[in-house]
Formats: C-alpha cells, sequence, structure tokens
C-alpha cells in the first residue's frame, strides 16, 4: 500500500488529537457540571429538611400540628419536583406530596441506621420511572414525637439537560476536529514548502551540474542537516566525478605517446626491407614499450581495485620493521650499486593487508632510493603515536618545489612533465601508495625541506 | 632461444601434451606458436565446450583455460574435467585480476593462475613449474652446472673448486637458477621466489642482483652460465652466446 502523503499523515494526527482532546475536555466539563447540579440539589434538599425540623420542633400541642401540613405545603409551594413525606415512627405516612408514594425502603434505612440517620442519609432512587435524589432525616417535634422526614427531589430536568450538553459537546468536538483537520492540512502544506522546494532544486540536478549547492542559509533549522548532508554527498559525487573524468583523460593521454611511437616504429620498420637482425631489434624495441603499457594497466586496475574493495581477505597482524628489513635486502644490491645505503630506525605493528602494505613501503623506499644521491643514507622511521603508527621515508636531495607537493601522491603526477625516463614507471608510484593506505583508514603526506624529501604514511593503530 | 631449451626439459623422453582452450584468436595462436616453439605438443579449443570434450579425449599434461569462454566458461571446463577423474594441471588465464577469481580458481583446484597482460616467459616458466611439480625427482643435496657446485646443506658454492662468498640472497638466486637450468626466467618469478615481491617494481633491482651474482660465479671463468635473455628474462645454462645487444 502506497504509504499516507506527509500532508494527509499530519492532518489526520492533527484531527485526532484535537478530537480526542476535545472529547477528553467535554467529559471533564460535562463532570463538573453535574456535580454543580448535584450540590445544588443537595443545598436546595438540605435547606427543606432544616425547615422541616424547624417547623416540628417548634410545633407544640395540636393546634400546632393541625397547622403543619398547611405550614408543609406553604413551604414546598413553587418547587417544582420536590417531593417530601413526614411519616411517624410506626410507618404511618403524617403527610405527603400529593400523588408521590416513596418506597418503604427508604424509610427502612433509616430505622437500620438510626445514628447516621440522626444526621441525614444521602440517598437516589427511582419511583414511578423517576430518578430522585434526596436525603432522609429522623427528627423530633416539639412535643418530642419522632418523625422520619423524607425529601426528594425529581433529577429528570437535571438528566435531560446533560443529554442535550453531551451532545452538543460531542458534535462541537467532532467539527472542532474537522477544523483542525483543514487546517492541518493548510499549515501543513504551507510548512513543507521549504521542502518542496529543495525537492524542486535536488530535482533540477543532474550530473553536468554537479557544482550546485542546497542554500543553507534560507532554509528551516529541521532541514540545514538534510541540506547540509546532501551537499555533502554532491561534494563527494562531484569530486568523483571530476577524478573519474580525469583519471579517463590521463589514461587516453599516457597511452597516446607509447601506441603513437609503435605505430610510427612498426611503419617506419615496414616501408623498406629489412634483415632479420633489424627486425629482432624492432621486436625488443616494441616489446619494451608493451611491456611499460602493460605495466601501466596492472598499477590502474591495481589502483581501482583498493579503491573499491574492502581488505580482501581482511586484516592481519603486520610487522612492519620486519617488512622493511625484507624490503632492504630486496633493494640492497640496487642500493649499494647507486651508493646509498639503508637504515631502519624504531618498531611498529598495525592491522592490515601486508602484500598491500609491504608494497605501499616498496615504493616509497624506491622512489627515496631513486631520488638519493650517492653517498647519502635513506631513512626508514616508524614510529608510534597515540592511536597511529607512522611510516616516514626519508632521503636527502634536491627539494621538491612547495606547488608540486600537494599533488605528488595522484595520479600520473610528474615534476617535470617533459621528463619520461625508462624506470620512472608510469608515474601511479606513489597514488598506488596512497589508495593502500587510504584502504586502511590512513593516510599519506610529503614535506621537502631542508634538503630532505620526508614521505610519509599514518595507519590508525589496531 | 627455445630451440636450446627444448633439449633440456624431456628428461623423461616423453613429449608434453599440453591443452589450451582460448577464445581469443590471436592470443590463442600464439600461445600455440610460443607454447609449440619451446617444445611442447599444444592443441587449441576456442570454446569451452570443445575444450571439454579435448580435455576428457586426450591425455594432456597439462590445461591452460582462460576464465571468460563461450559457451562453459574456465571453471565450468575445469569442473567437468575433474569430475571425469582427470587430474591433470590446470593454469587460469583471466583478464581480470581480482583476489575472489584468484580465491575461487584455486578453491575448486586450479594450479595456477595468472593474469592478462602477462609475460610470455612468465606463462612458460610457470608451465614448466607446474609440470615439474607430477615429476619430483629425488632431492639432491648438492646442485651443479658446469664446474659450478652449489652445497645446499653446507651453504657453500664454488666454482673450479674455489670458493665463492656468496649473501643469503645470492645464494637463493642461484639456487633457483641452479633448479631451473635451461629455463629463462623472468624478472618478476625471480623477485616472487627469490625476495618473495610479488607485484612488479618499476626498478631494475633484479638487474643489479643479477650482474652481482655474475660477477662473483662467470667473472674470471669460463663457461659463462647466466646469460641475460632480452626482453625475457635471465637463464642459466652452458654454452648459449648472450642475446642481450
Amino acid at each position: 500500500m502506497k504509504p499516507l502523503s506527509l500532508t494527509a499523515r499530519i492532518s489526520l494526527l492533527f484531527a485526532v488529537s484535537a478530537g480526542l482532546v476535545l472529547l477528553v475536555t467535554s467529559l471533564f466539563l460535562a463532570r463538573a457540571v453535574d456535580a454543580h447540579f448535584e450540590e445544588g440539589d443537595r443545598h436546595e434538599v438540605g435547606g427543606k429538611l432544616e425547615l422541616i425540623r424547624n417547623l416540628f420542633a417548634n410545633a407544640r400541642g395540636k393546634a400546632a400540628f393541625d397547622r403543619l401540613p398547611q405550614q408543609l405545603d406553604d413551604a414546598l409551594v413553587g418547587h417544582h419536583g420536590l417531593v417530601v413525606e413526614v411519616a411517624e415512627s410506626g410507618g404511618n405516612v403524617w403527610y405527603a406530596t400529593p400523588g408521590v408514594i416513596f418506597p418503604p425502603t427508604l424509610r427502612q434505612a433509616c430505622t437500620d441506621e438510626p445514628v447516621r440517620c440522626a444526621k441525614g442519609l444521602l440517598l437516589q432512587w427511582d419511583q414511578a420511572d423517576v430518578g430522585y435524589r434526596g436525603e432522609v432525616l429522623s427528627i423530633v417535634a416539639g412535643d418530642g414525637s419522632p418523625f422520619v422526614v423524607t425529601v426528594g427531589l425529581d433529577v429528570a430536568r437535571h438528566e435531560s439537560f446533560m443529554r442535550t450538553f453531551m451532545t452538543v459537546l460531542v458534535v462541537a468536538a467532532a467539527l472542532a476536529a474537522l477544523a483542525t483537520a483543514a487546517l492541518g492540512w493548510l499549515v501543513t502544506r504551507w510548512g513543507l514548502t521549504p521542502l518542496r522546494q529543495v525537492t524542486d532544486l535536488v530535482g533540477g540536478m543532474s550530473a553536468e551540474r554537479l557544482t550546485e549547492r542546497l542554500p543553507t542559509a534560507t532554509l528551516p533549522r529541521e532541514l540545514v542537516p538534510l541540506a547540509q548532508a546532501f551537499n555533502a554527498m554532491l561534494a563527494r559525487l562531484d569530486d568523483s566525478f571530476r577524478r573519474l573524468s580525469e583519471f579517463s583523460a590521463n589514461i587516453a593521454h599516457e597511452l597516446r605517446t607509447p601506441i603513437s611511437n609503435l605505430m610510427t616504429q612498426t611503419q617506419v620498420a615496414l616501408s623498406v626491407a629489412r634483415n632479420a637482425e633489424e627486425y629482432k631489434e624492432i621486436l625488443y624495441s616494441s616489446l619494451e614499450e608493451y611491456e611499460r603499457m602493460a605495466q601501466m594497466v596492472s598499477d590502474m586496475l591495481y589502483i581501482a581495485q583498493t579503491e573499491n574493495g574492502p581488505l580482501q581477505p581482511g586484516p592481519t597482524p603486520v610487522d612492519l620493521a620486519e617488512e622493511a628489513r625484507g624490503l632492504f635486502e630486496y633493494f640492497e644490491a640496487w642500493a649499494a650499486e647507486r651508493g646509498v645505503s639503508l637504515a631502519l630506525s624504531g618498531e611498529a605493528q598495525v592491522a592490515g593487508d601486508r602484500l598491500m602494505l609491504r608494497r605501499a613501503m616498496s615504493n616509497l623506499v624506491a622512489n627515496a632510493i631513486r631520488h638519493c644521491p650517492g653517498g647519502n643514507t635513506v631513512k626508514v622511521l616508524l614510529e608510534r603515536a597515540s592511536g597511529t603508527v607512522s611510516v616516514t621515508v626519508e632521503n636527502p636531495g634536491p627539494e621538491i618545489a612547495a606547488e608540486h607537493l600537494p599533488h605528488l601522491f595522484e595520479r600520473f603526477y610528474r615534476v617535470d612533465p617533459s621528463r619520461r625516463r625508462m624506470g620512472d614507471g608510469a608515474g601511479l608510484g606513489l597514488a598506488i601508495v596512497r589508495s593502500i593506505i587510504q584502504a586502511h583508514g590512513g593516510s599519506v603526506g610529503v614535506t621537502s625541506a631542508a634538503g630532505v624529501t620526508r614521505f610519509y604514511f599514518e595507519l590508525p593503530f589496531a | 632461444m627455445f630451440a636450446s631449451c627444448t633439449a633440456r626439459i624431456w628428461h623423461d623422453g616423453a613429449t608434453m601434451k599440453l591443452l589450451i582452450v582460448e577464445d581469443e584468436p590471436k592470443t590463442g595462436e600464439y600461445l600455440k606458436q610460443g607454447l609449440g616453439e619451446a617444445g611442447f605438443v599444444v592443441d587449441l579449443a576456442r570454446d569451452g565446450w570443445e575444450g571439454l570434450e579435448l580435455a576428457k579425449a586426450g591425455h594432456y599434461d597439462l590445461l591452460i583455460l582462460d576464465v571468460m569462454l563461450p559457451g562453459l566458461n574456465g571453471w565450468q571446463v575445469l569442473e567437468g574435467v575433474r569430475r571425469a577423474g582427470n587430474e591433470a594441471p590446470v593454469l587460469f588465464l583471466t583478464a581480470r585480476d581480482q583476489v575472489e577469481d584468484r580465491v575461487k580458481g584455486l578453491e575448486m583446484g586450479a594450479d595456477d593462475y595468472l593474469a592478462k597482460p602477462f609475460a610470455f616467459a612468465e606463462l612458460l616458466a610457470r608451465v614448466r613449474s607446474l609440470l615439474r611439480r607430477g615429476h619430483a625427482s629425488l632431492e639432491s643435496t648438492v646442485l651443479s652446472v658446469a664446474d659450478l657446485e652449489l652445497d645446499l646443506l653446507r651453504r657453500r658454492a664454488t666454482r673450479a673448486g674455489q670458493r665463492i662468498d656468496l649473501t643469503a640472497k645470492e645464494f637463493a638466486l642461484l639456487e633457483l637458477f641452479l633448479r631451473r637450468q635451461g629455463e629463462v626466467l623472468p624478472r618478476s618469478l625471480i623477485a616472487s621466489q627469490v625476495w618473495d615481491m610479488n607485484f612488479d617494481s618499476d626498478t631494475n633491482v633484479i638487474d643489479v642482483a643479477v650482474r652481482r651474482l655474475r660477477v662473483k660465479i662467470d667473472e674470471g671463468y669460463e663457461p659463462k652460465l647466466i646469460h641475460t635473455v632480452r626482453g625475457m628474462g635471465y637463464v642459466l645454462e652452458v654454452g648459449t652466446g648472450d642475446t642481450s645487444a
């Protein structure tokens, strides 16, 4: 099922919550009104009882007793719904509102609990389908004879009022909920306008316009993190796209020269008949060119794999000092021939891919030996700082101009573009170092000052 | 060059039969020609089905399988071959030099793996190494060629009876040459076998190391033993002129 739109969802939630709040409020209100009515009833009943008690208390002698029913009638005139019964303690009804017969259980209750009845018993009862709320009280007349007085108040009119009141409340609540939903819809539409604007902006973006960014200044605070995250993603995409197209351009450029060399050479070779030795020489020369291209292609593939995949088969402990010693053994003869000595200091262990790390160190050491003047020493320094292990390969020699330093680890970057000697490789050695170290979550760097060039990488310490 | 080593690999007199399954026409032809000229009898299949049929029918000493093939791919051919009870060593060729491929191939019973583009000398060296694996001769503790002797137990090298001082790595390098006499060893194979460097370095480290070894064992002696094979690598043998210019 298609999820509800945000607007519909929020409007619905508004309506439901408003409805609930109103409903609960209505219930409290109804309860309060009801309680108020009850309080009023009790007050009225209590007042009448007091009046009756006084009348009886002042009645002494027969004449006074004979006047009592008239006095009671007078006292009750105008009190619609008020009913009274006065019974002798024996049970004979002495006086009663005409047409009303009280259930005998009311008096019985008084007989059962005489102590409480002397103070008045609150009761509620039905009589002939009419609900009454009232009180029973035992009183003593002026001549000392006991009576039981019951005063009841017809509550039907309250009940009908409450019913109407509740109906009005519920209808009002429902209408209010609907109104809230409609308002909610409008408010949500209005509130989500920035989101729609962002959507429109994002929708208008394409690979060609990756340099655009969402404006964060005009956005509501809640949307700023989203826009920032999106902008960061755009920046990464833009970077990748740019690097990809640069990379393609680089490859094309790097392959153009050897291929054009090979073509020219082959065409020249074929233009005149030659002897076998000469053909052989041409093939050898081509072979060297092919080898260089093959090396470049496999280096590029290696970088692509390193950049795209996680470590395979997973990190293992690598003793960098041991690797450095192994590399020194490998480069020993070559370095000695160039009059360069090799020195190692420090110890360090990291978790990583041994072959990859060895390759990274090998490229740096080879690079250092190549650029180290005879009679000097290439030093490999292993250091452990808090949380990181750093590997520095340094060689004395001519300094590299500062403008080149930030680009040295880029693919195909050459300090001197016109120089492409044999043995200089395809210009990918340092790019391989960077891709390996980045795959390990580390960083690479280079400094060149005071006659010493230092290439280094830092790895998180496992 | 190949003619000179041909005589040497047939110590048991039998001709080695290879099957190449490769769909790329040029690659297939050149491999067939190159291995044929190196003294092997070579059959070439153009797709997976043909390759599987041939592998089951003929008695091959070694199979060279391309991974990406029309019909059955290299893994499926290998599976079929192994199911048919053929245990001939298998060398895989693939353009995708990804670790997963390597792992998969070795898990499925491939014996070696070579990523394209590869040097022909490297292929030849690996083929010979795989073929030798099945015919391991008694391990000798003394290796020799002409008047050069290498005593593996006492770690001593002598030429014409004179002691030659070698570093540990020079000793290992000479041992590799002696074990694989007559075979052209590409630089990458030397780097991997002697120094455990399994990647191409853009330096001439191997050339320098071989040159130093050469000075020690060949200078002042005849015949010269270590020769440069231009464009391919180095070979240790008696009586072939150096092909380097």
